[in-house]
């Protein structure tokens, strides 16, 4: 490695020295309660999957570039230059981590290994070392960004068909405009996903709800997070902030994508609210806005890391299934200690180059699924169903995944005629 | 515009986020540059997320055939 890069990766390694980040790095008393919280250690027991392993890839080059032990004795403190081999093991300590937090719940001091993992992302990008696959996409969105007026026509071309599919199944809840965007003016901008099951069934809902709604241009997923490159991240951010700006709009609702309902929940000073579609869902049942049948057989439901731990949401989703199921069964007594699925941080949308990592890293969550006996498992993020069907398929365990807002849709009761006016 | 000449097919039908453009980015290297590779799509985003990613992978979209809830993409290997 040139000498110049090896200088400015070390001042890249300089700006995330937050106070935050200063106690992460030189707080770890190797205790290992951690280690065994994590997936894909419990599922592939090597120290390099261990979470204090992880942090000790980064944690020996801030020894060596920041503390005075490292720079005169690194071999006493196991202090290491930033080196070719270096980066490499950055790589498969940060891509092998889903960003999931279990082991910070363990950690008597709070130690945020995911917080840590976020240097060595950046360290990656700025040498450009990162998955090329994550920085093609964030490249894609933020292209979408700067160009929306040369890409609008395709997408409205694509609700159009949408729209037509919607009127044929549910021409109650179609109305005027199935499926609006650009309303300035709207209560709420919804941002979903590329994917029709992304759009249909919340559109059935917002329709049922009465919502005065539109749907946003941009897909809601944040790749610029997955690849841990801060300046895509807050470019394919702003494109919705912007959006929701000059539509007015009060609130901006998420989809289920994790990661992009925790990139926006850290908006600060926004003129709007974020919300995730669960909780959108929740409020429509509280206020009774929406009424839903009860849905025959046996229900688990799936945790998003980056929505429940990372974001606080556990009493929404099971609000909403005590409104849906009879028969709901927890994997685990307290939902903070749910497995993650072993599918984020970037590792799902890697796709088949991840697949047997992903794997055999989340045979721990494919256990807790079977042992569940839940015939159904439940989920509110894109990702999670993603690898919960390929755990499905993987390790044979013959449930049916679902998302939340699919059976929302699916159980909604028509509005008694009068309501309707 | 189906009868365009294609050297690869790809059928990314109902596929999860963000799998269409994964593996167009990836279908597009198995033709030798200058060949064309036919994409059958039906998620709606693909029709703005295929434009964007031709305009920074550098490959070129030659048309586009829209029939019965799907839409094929065909996409020129420019290097
Ligand atoms: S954040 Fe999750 S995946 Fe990463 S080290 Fe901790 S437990 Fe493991
Ligand atoms: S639990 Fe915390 S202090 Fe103990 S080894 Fe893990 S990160 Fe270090």
């Amino acid at each position: 490695m040139e000498a110049q890069l090896k200088n400015d990766l070390v001042n890249v390694f300089k700006s995330k020295l937050s106070s935050q980040m200063l106690l992460n790095l030189d707080t770890c008393s190797r205790c290992g309660l951690c280690t065994e919280a994590c997936h894909a250690y419990a599922s592939i027991p090597l120290v390099k999957y261990a979470p204090a392993y992880r942090a000790e890839v980064v944690r020996r080059i801030y020894k060596r570039s920041f503390t005075a032990q490292g720079k005169f004795a690194p071999v006493m403190g196991e202090a290491k230059e930033i080196t070719d081999a270096a980066l490499m093991e950055l790589k498969e300590a940060a891509f092998s981590c889903t960003g999931c937090r279990r082991c910070m719940v363990y950690c008597p001091f709070g130690i945020d290994t995911q917080q840590i993992m976020s240097i060595a992302k950046l360290l990656l990008v700025a040498a450009q070392a990162e998955p090329e696959t994550l920085s093609m996409l964030a490249d894609m969105s933020v292209s979408k960004g700067e160009n929306i007026d040369a890409f609008k026509e395709g997408f409205l071309s694509g609700i159009k068909r949408l729209e037509d599919q919607m009127i044929q199944t549910w021409r109650d809840e179609a109305g005027e405009d199935p499926i609006p965007t650009d309303v300035v003016g709207a209560d709420l901008l919804y941002v979903a996903l590329a994917g029709a099951h992304s759009i249909i069934p919340s559109a059935r809902i917002f329709n049922a709800a009465g919502e005065k709604w539109s749907l946003s241009f941009f897909e809601a997923v944040n790749f610029g997070a997955f690849v841990g490159d801060p300046t895509k991240t807050k470019l394919i951010l702003d494109r919705i902030v912007n959006e929701a700006k000059r539509l007015r709009v009060k609130e901006v609702c998420i989809c289920e994508c994790g990661t992009a309902v925790r990139v926006a929940k850290q908006l600060k000073g926004a003129p709007f609210k974020v919300v995730s579609l669960t909780e959108v869902h929740a409020r429509y049942i509280r206020q009774g806005r929406i009424r839903l049948k009860k849905l025959p057989g046996s229900y688990t439901y799936h945790d998003p890391c980056q929505i429940a731990r990372n974001g606080g949401v556990y009493d929404e989703p099971r609000y909403i299934l005590s409104h849906l199921v009879n028969d709901f069964r927890e994997m685990s007594p307290d939902p903070k200690y749910n497995w993650c699925c072993g599918g984020g941080g970037g590792l799902v949308a890697m796709g088949d180059e991840t697949l047997d990592f992903r794997m055999q890293s989340a045979k721990v969550k494919a256990d807790q699924v079977r042992g569940s006996g839940a015939d159904v498992v439940v989920t509110a993020c894109e990702n999670c169903h993603t690898q919960l069907s390929d755990l499905n398929k993987h390790y044979g365990l013959g449930k049916e995944v679902r998302f939340l807002s699919s059976l929302v849709a699916d159980a909604l009761l028509p509005e008694p005629q009068e309501a309707r006016g | 515009m189906s009868t365009m000449a294609f050297d690869k097919e790809l059928d990314l039908r109902n596929l999860p986020c963000p799998m269409p453009v994964v593996k167009i980015s990836k279908g597009i290297k198995e033709v030798a540059v200058g060949g064309v590779v036919k994409a059958v799509t039906t998620d709606p985003g693909a029709l703005t997320d295929f434009p964007a990613w031709a305009k920074t992978s550098g490959n070129q979209i030659l048309g586009t055939d829209e029939a019965g809830g799907e839409v094929s993409f065909f996409i020129k290997r420019m290097k």
